[in-house]
């Protein structure tokens, strides 16, 4: 069988990581942007 | 502090800590022997999905207690927390098949945590869809906290019967994945990790609360 | 009590007297169950998948579309003679009026459902004499469920901006464990397994169902409430 190598998945890693800090931080400028908008009369 | 202002510092801090949460993670948390690195998204999956399901339960809450106390406070919450929810749960359907893809060796498959984080998805997206489909507020609010509450009362029911599929139909797994508590760093990691992304949480309701609350329009 | 039964029964009847007198819904319905069934027999390759393996699933995808298009009539039908404001003046309860609608609709999804397995006896050859009541059951206690969800559901959305398009939205969720406790009972039981294998999955049916009964039937004054 193969030896006890350790599977190189890092890729899919990074690609995780990458995209869940684009969906927070993009959601924290949506509200940020919100937050300031001029109040609705 | 506005209640905006005290918000975004909540966010901030989270935001920052999550920076931390990481490094930790990549750099000084131990490789997992069995998956790789993929591994490591377990850090980010997990304490999303923990936040999406407590955006979820306090929506069901906040639901039953604006219908009970009629307190308009509890609607904008609950619609806060939903937005919120949505959020938290696109990370975690985003990085479940990123993981799933290396593990299993399939993007997806219809196994009993990635079919309720679905579900739970399609909640959020749908309790939201509603509330933009009326114009009454008053209307709006009963309406939202009803689908509210049969969304809290239906997530078991989703688990037990996709757990109950998936015991009789075993799924084949490339990789078998390990018991990320074995190692007390690890164990460390991701328990920060789940004190994070709950800050973040609480942030973002804030924000988007104290936002309703200024719009009147929830 | 006994106001409560009677007035439900009231209103139910109402609605099944409308119905059957025009016959659209219920139509509709079987036209759309029979159409699934051809499709579905003629566009499966019979040396390539037994009728055994898709039989369940045919099945329960008849029945769910035949559920939901029978909860869009029913509201719509109220709302288009206003018929609705009219109904929440009369002496009766919420709760009598929720219950009516939901056995009226139950009624004519029952109908729809019984001729759809008809149909399937005939266009697939599967031995559903063999297990007929315990199919039955699991139909009742899975349509049940996602009935009484539906029911409550359609009450709202009839009043929002893009109906039709809201009741499956909201809905899909609630189909997820009736469907799946259905179609994996009916599977078992075309492949003539025993009932204790399937024991677990009629008591989720069961709790399920009291569950949403009951809460639909809590929720639904909340819907009307002026």
């Amino acid at each position: 069988m193969t030896p006890d190598a350790i599977p190189q998945t890092g890729g899919y890693m990074v690609a995780a990581y990458i995209v869940a800090a684009v969906i927070l931080l993009g959601y924290t400028v949506v509200l940020w942007r919100r937050g300031s908008a001029k109040l609705k009369s | 502090m506005t209640l905006v202002q005290r918000g975004r510092w909540i966010t901030a801090i989270a935001l920052l800590l999550l920076g931390g949460i990481y490094v930790r993670a990549i750099v000084y948390t131990p490789e997992e022997r069995l998956q790789g690195l993929a591994q490591k998204i377990y850090y980010v999956h997990v304490p999303s999905a923990w936040s999406a399901m407590l955006a979820m339960g306090m929506v069901g809450l906040a639901s039953i207690l604006f219908l009970l106390l009629k307190d308009p406070r509890y609607d904008r919450f609950a619609s806060a927390s939903a937005e919120v929810g949505t959020a938290f749960s696109l990370v975690m359907l985003t990085t479940g098949p990123l993981w799933a893809r290396p593990i299993w060796g399939t993007w997806w498959t219809w196994d009993a945590r990635l079919t309720l984080t679905l579900m739970m998805f399609f909640m959020f997206i749908g309790y939201q869809v509603l509330r933009g489909a009326v114009a009454d507020p008053g209307l709006r609010a009963r309406y939202a906290a009803v689908v509210g509450i049969c969304g809290l009362v239906l997530l078991p029911f989703i688990h037990l019967s996709v757990y109950l599929f998936r015991t009789l139909h075993p799924m084949p797994i490339v990789l078998k994945p390990s018991a990320p508590s074995a190692p007390p760093a690890m164990v460390i990691t991701l328990l920060s990790s789940f004190a994070v992304f709950t800050l973040l949480y609480v942030g973002f309701v804030v924000q988007r609360y104290a936002i309703g609350e200024r719009t009147h329009d929830a | 009590m006994g106001d409560l039964v009677r007035h439900a029964w009231l209103v139910a009847r109402k609605d099944l007297h409308l119905e059957f007198r025009s016959r659209t819904a219920i139509t509709s319905a079987l036209v759309f169950t029979a159409l699934v069934l051809v499709v579905f027999e003629h566009g499966r390759d019979p040396t390539a998948v037994s009728t055994i393996d898709l039989a369940p699933s045919i099945l329960w995808v008849t029945f769910s579309f035949a559920g939901m298009l029978t909860l869009n009539r029913a509201f719509n039908a109220e709302l288009e003679n206003q018929a609705l404001d009219g109904l929440l003046l009369a002496p009766i309860s919420r709760t009598s009026l929720f219950l009516g609608k939901l056995v009226a609709n139950l009624a004519f999804v029952a109908v729809v459902q019984v001729t759809g397995l008809l149909l399937f006896t005939l266009f697939f050859n599967v031995p559903v004499w063999t297990v007929w009541a315990p199919l039955v059951t699991v139909m009742i206690l899975a349509t049940t469920g996602f009935i009484a969800v539906g029911t409550l559901f359609s009450a709202m959305v009839v009043r929002t901006r893009f109906a039709e398009l809201m009741l499956p939205v909201l809905l899909l969720p609630f189909l997820l464990p009736p469907l799946i406790a259905a179609v994996e009972v009916t599977a078992k039981l075309f492949a003539g397994r025993p009932l204790s294998e399937v024991a677990g999955w009629y008591r989720l049916l069961a709790a399920y169902d009291v569950a949403f009964v009951s809460l639909a039937t809590l929720l639904f004054p909340a819907t009307v409430t002026e």
